[in-house]
């Protein structure tokens, strides 16, 4: 509800409606625009994956995911991002309540599990360019590798982005800028994660049942 | 290994006369402009006060010189096509062989879609929603600059084509398998491709730095229902960007992967599906024709409420429409593709959706109608242009209805019939809007007015010229011609098409009255001097500063009580309810640090797209190298804020005195 | 002195300042969002490779539990509610769901109809009406 407000002054003690307000604290500022950013790269997503829906059963007399696909790496590649994600939120409570060692401990376990998942992810996909699974292969192998090796270097990108996030901490300690710049990280990671979900479900999971 | 890939002197067209003479004429310009600036010992001026600004102001002006740049260039392809289809007829060949031709149409669209009539509202929205927010700045200003130089690297790339290599003859949508690697080997689809990711990535950061400053920004007491109506055309629009350039994004990179690494996506073996690259397209492609008309739509909002001395009439029902075309634009984009083989259940639901994102554009018209009706209207340029919109573009919506028909839209699918069809609509919204922006917006920008009796020789050049040159093409198109024909032997067609080369003949002579225009007033523009920052008595917040505006745009915030704050001040004033000008406490105002960050993110992104075209992959790795350490430097640096002491802002203020402000 | 009720940024906790964020409530609410999704993931590998459910069923079953997945990332880890304070951030999300859902449906549903009435039949022709 629009409270009249006086072209002036501001009318003391009233509440203002966050709306005019005026403009916003530079934390609300930037996590707004990353989000909207986020949007926007969940929006890409949507295309590569409407790519892959078409193209999912376009395998050209190739190989199709349910002989590609290994449960357990990919169960064991969920485990290490959904802990990732965990352990990143855990690293978002340090940096409010300014701890530098919760920071760190949080920052490097995360990278570690990141680091793991694609490590892993890696690894599948040298196996299944090894015996001649490649993109090139099928339509439906060019729109896995993209959709999925979209998502790995998403995940790389995170990983450095982390890198240089817990130098410039080292470097200038919680300075309001290196706040909201690691809090922008979490929403980015935590994100990667929620694209994951659908990942393993839609290829994966969906790719195994006949 | 050849240390510059694909390079070689061959890919210089030394052959074809018509190219050599552009490049050659392209060149002398470049160098005058450069000579000119040296002469004048402005580089350190231009780096300083342009090139690493991050000021909102400059960076629209910036876009609006790249997208008049563009607006020459692309209409040179488009006046070179009218030619040829003027004098093609029977067994004469024209003067354009075909391979030069293919390039042409392609190179045509993309320039006027993506560098011209973007930049044109990217433009415009970056000049004046800020003021008209009341606020100082965009939300994120060094990504503004990188957006700008961005946009400016596609626009580099394309034009590099033109001396170097080719571009692409797939026209401007590049649809496989034609743009594959199989049927396309050259180089000039790459060209595209690149140039529109690199400057899709600048615009996507633009949508984002919009949206979030128009939520997230705007001045004490202005809610939502009292911003200014450009700027809910802008938060429309820019949503739009942010919901479609990433598709855009994924379906280049789909089309990058198959000719660089041999992927199947669209290719004709191996299971590739040609029909999905036109899907992703055009759910793109629909909103991407709103991202453009919906500031456009703005623009006339403000221009028929100002000019009428009235407020808009039916500012709710205008914010619905807007954000219901919004919505509704991304549900309507298979009547682009209804010929290529979906059922008629699925066509028909397409068609209905097409035909009802009619009635909010319907309902707009009506509000700029009746907010003419009964004011006291003055027919200034911009109110020319506004007009010339109402009347041009309603037919053209209507032709547009016709084509959501999908019976009717098989018989004239791919004619020109179609071509007339959306250059009917285009160049009214997007064309008209951004000339009558231009001209409404140039006094706050530059200090004076542009002159009023070229201003409307353009115009009337223009509308004119632009009936006389798209109406013979519903004639033609309706007797069988199909689109981007270099030569046809239906006699029967020609003196349509002659008439339309007559009409673009016509929209020459308007273009040249727009730079005289601009000539004629920069000479003359003491007396077209703005003194009171209010040329217009408008009723928006840009107007109460004054003219050019400083940096910081407002020595004190706004506060806003209503629609048109500035408007309702000014009744108050002059009822001597209240002082004209507030006495002020001036404060020290932080204000972004200037950067060179874009520029140079835009010089390794030349770099690398240059280097990916021509498969020179070393020096693809150092541009991309560049780029990362220029991220690098931009995320490490240390100081991004510039405090202007409140003596300097009060000698501004003292020295630039305005009538009335907040 | 005026009280403005700001947004929340998002990914923020609502209701309670940033520097006091970094509290035990804060710990509980991660670990419950992790042993929730620990169990959902679990749940749907073990949809997808045992016959538990009705085969026909197990894409939608697979896809009610990803998005079960996805809103307890959103609420739990990102600390999304639907409060008057979280208003833009939802609206921003949902803006994205639509997007994500036309693009998706709309190219599925697209590009199954138009593969079905593209597809060469090698089947002698078929003299029914087709739709």
């Amino acid at each position: 509800m629009n409270i009249a407000v006086g072209v002036d002054d501001v009318h003391e003690g009233e509440l203002v409606n966050t709306s005019e307000a005026g403009p916003a604290p530079k934390r609300i500022v930037v996590s707004y625009g990353f989000w909207i950013f986020l949007l926007s790269d969940i929006v890409m997503f949507s295309a590569l994956f409407a790519g892959y829906a078409a193209l999912a059963r376009a395998t050209a007399g190739g190989p199709t995911g349910s002989q590609l696909f290994n449960q357990q790496t990919v169960a064991m590649e969920t485990a290490f991002l959904l802990l990732s994600s965990y352990s990143c939120g855990l690293m978002s409570l340090a940096i409010n309540s300014r701890g530098y060692f919760g920071t760190f401990l949080g920052a490097g376990v995360t990278f570690l599990l990141g680091a793991a998942f694609l490590s892993l992810e890696l690894r599948e996909f040298a196996t299944m360019i090894a015996i001649g699974a490649t993109p090139q292969r099928s339509a439906f192998l060019s729109a896995f590798f993209t959709l999925v090796g979209c998502h790995g270097l998403h995940v790389a990108v995170g990983l450095s982005w982390l890198v240089l996030m817990m130098i410039q901490l080292a470097m200038r300690g919680f300075s309001p800028v290196v706040e909201r710049r690691l809090h922008c990280f979490s929403l980015f990671w935590h994100a990667l994660d929620i694209i994951w979900v659908l990942i393993f479900t839609v290829v994966y999971l969906m790719g195994v049942v006949p | 290994m050849n240390l510059l890939g694909k390079l070689s002197w061959s890919a210089i067209p030394v052959h074809q006369p018509i190219i050599m003479g552009t490049v050659a004429c392209i060149g002398v310009i470049i160098l005058a402009a450069l000579a000119w600036v040296t002469a004048k010992g402005s580089w350190l001026y231009l780096w300083r006060e342009w090139l690493t600004s991050v000021d909102h102001k400059r960076i629209g002006v910036m876009y609006l010189v790249l997208a008049m740049l563009m607006l020459v260039r692309g209409f040179a392809d488009g006046i070179m096509m009218r030619t040829q289809q003027a004098v093609a007829a029977g067994g004469a060949q024209g003067y354009l062989p075909p391979e030069h031709f293919d390039q042409i149409f392609s190179a045509h669209g993309t320039i006027m879609i993506f560098f011209v009539a973007m930049p044109l509202v990217i433009g415009l929205m970056n000049f004046a929603v800020p003021m008209q927010l009341g606020v100082r700045d965009v939300a994120f200003p060094t990504m503004n600059s990188i957006s700008l130089w961005l946009t400016a690297s596609g626009v580099l790339l394309t034009n590099v084509s033109l001396a170097i290599g080719e571009f692409a003859k797939t026209g401007w949508v590049a649809y496989p398998p034609l743009s594959e690697l199989q049927f396309s080997p050259g180089v000039g689809v790459d060209y595209y491709l690149w140039s529109l990711q690199i400057a899709g990535v600048g615009t996507l950061l633009s949508g984002v730095n919009f949206v979030t400053t128009i939520l997230k920004l705007r001045a004490p007491g202005m809610g939502y229902m009292r911003m200014p109506v450009f700027c809910w055309t802008a938060l429309a629009t820019n949503l739009l960007i942010v919901a479609a350039f990433p598709v855009l994004t994924a379906l280049f990179a789909m089309l990058l992967l198959d000719r660089y690494l041999g992927f199947h996506f669209f290719t004709v073996n191996a299971g590739g599906n040609a029909m999905m690259y036109v899907n992703l397209f055009w759910i793109w492609g629909h909103p991407e024709v709103y991202i453009l008309a919906l500031p456009a739509f703005g623009i006339f909002s403000e221009v028929s409420a100002t000019f009428s001395g009235k407020p808009l009439f039916g500012y709710r029902s205008m914010v619905g429409a807007t954000m219901a075309i919004c919505v509704l634009s991304y549900t309507v984009w298979l009547h682009h593709f209804f010929t290529m083989g979906a059922s008629a259940s699925v066509n028909a639901f397409f068609g209905i959706t097409s035909m009802l994102i009619a009635v909010p554009t319907g309902v707009k018209i009506f509000n700029w109608l009746f907010t003419m009706y009964g004011g006291r209207v003055r027919f200034t340029v911009p109110v020319l242009w506004t007009v010339g919109f109402m009347v041009t573009f309603v037919f053209g919506g209507l032709t547009g209805v016709l084509l959501a028909l999908p019976a009717v839209d098989w018989q004239v699918h791919n004619s020109v019939f179609l071509v007339a069809h959306f250059h009917h609509v285009i160049i009214p919204s997007v064309l008209f809007g951004c000339m009558a922006g231009y001209n409404y917006w140039f006094p706050k920008a530059f200090g004076f007015k542009l002159d009023e009796r070229w201003g409307a020789a353009s115009f009337w050049c223009w509308f004119i010229g632009f009936h006389l040159a798209f109406m013979p093409l519903y004639v033609v198109g309706l007797m069988g011609m199909t689109r981007r024909l270099q030569h046809y032997d239906v006699l029967s067609w020609q003196p349509w098409l002659l008439a339309a080369e007559a009409g673009a003949v016509v929209i020459l002579a308007g273009i040249v009255c727009q730079i005289v225009q601009l000539v004629v007033s920069i000479r003359a523009r003491e007396q077209l001097r703005d003194t009171t920052g209010d040329p217009w008595n408008g009723r928006t917040l840009e107007w109460s500063t004054s003219s050019p505006p400083p940096a910081w745009n407002f020595a004190m915030l706004p506060h806003v009580g209503e629609i048109d704050a500035f408007w309702a001040k000014k009744q108050r004033v002059h009822a001597r309810q209240e002082r004209s000008v507030q006495r002020r406490e001036y404060e020290p105002i932080e204000v972004p640090k200037n950067s060179p960050t874009g520029f140079v993110t835009a010089f390794f992104a030349v770099l690398t797209g240059f280097a990916l075209i021509w498969h020179i992959w070393w020096m693809a790795g150092v541009g991309l190298l560049g780029a990362a350490v220029t991220l690098l430097c931009f995320m490490f640096r240390v100081e991004d804020e510039v405090e202007i002491p409140a003596e300097q802002v009060a000698l501004f203020d003292q020295s630039h005195p305005v009538e009335i402000s907040l | 002195m005026t009280e403005t009720r700001w947004d929340v940024a998002p990914g923020d906790r609502p209701g309670i300042s940033v520097s006091e964020q970094g509290t035990f409530s804060g710990f509980f609410v991660h670990t419950i969002g992790l042993l929730l999704a620990v169990i959902l993931t679990i749940t749907s590998f073990w949809v997808a490779n045992t016959s538990v459910l009705w085969t026909p069923g197990v894409p939608a079953g697979l896809v009610v539990l990803a998005i079960a997945q996805m809103g307890v990332h959103l609420v739990f880890f990102l600390h999304i509610t639907t409060g008057p304070d979280n208003t833009n951030n939802i609206l921003a999300l949902a803006f994205g769901v639509l997007i994500v859902l036309l693009v998706l449906g709309g190219s599925i549903v697209i590009m199954a109809n138009l593969n079905e009435n593209m597809a060469a039949h090698t089947e002698p022709m078929n003299l029914q009406m087709q739709h």
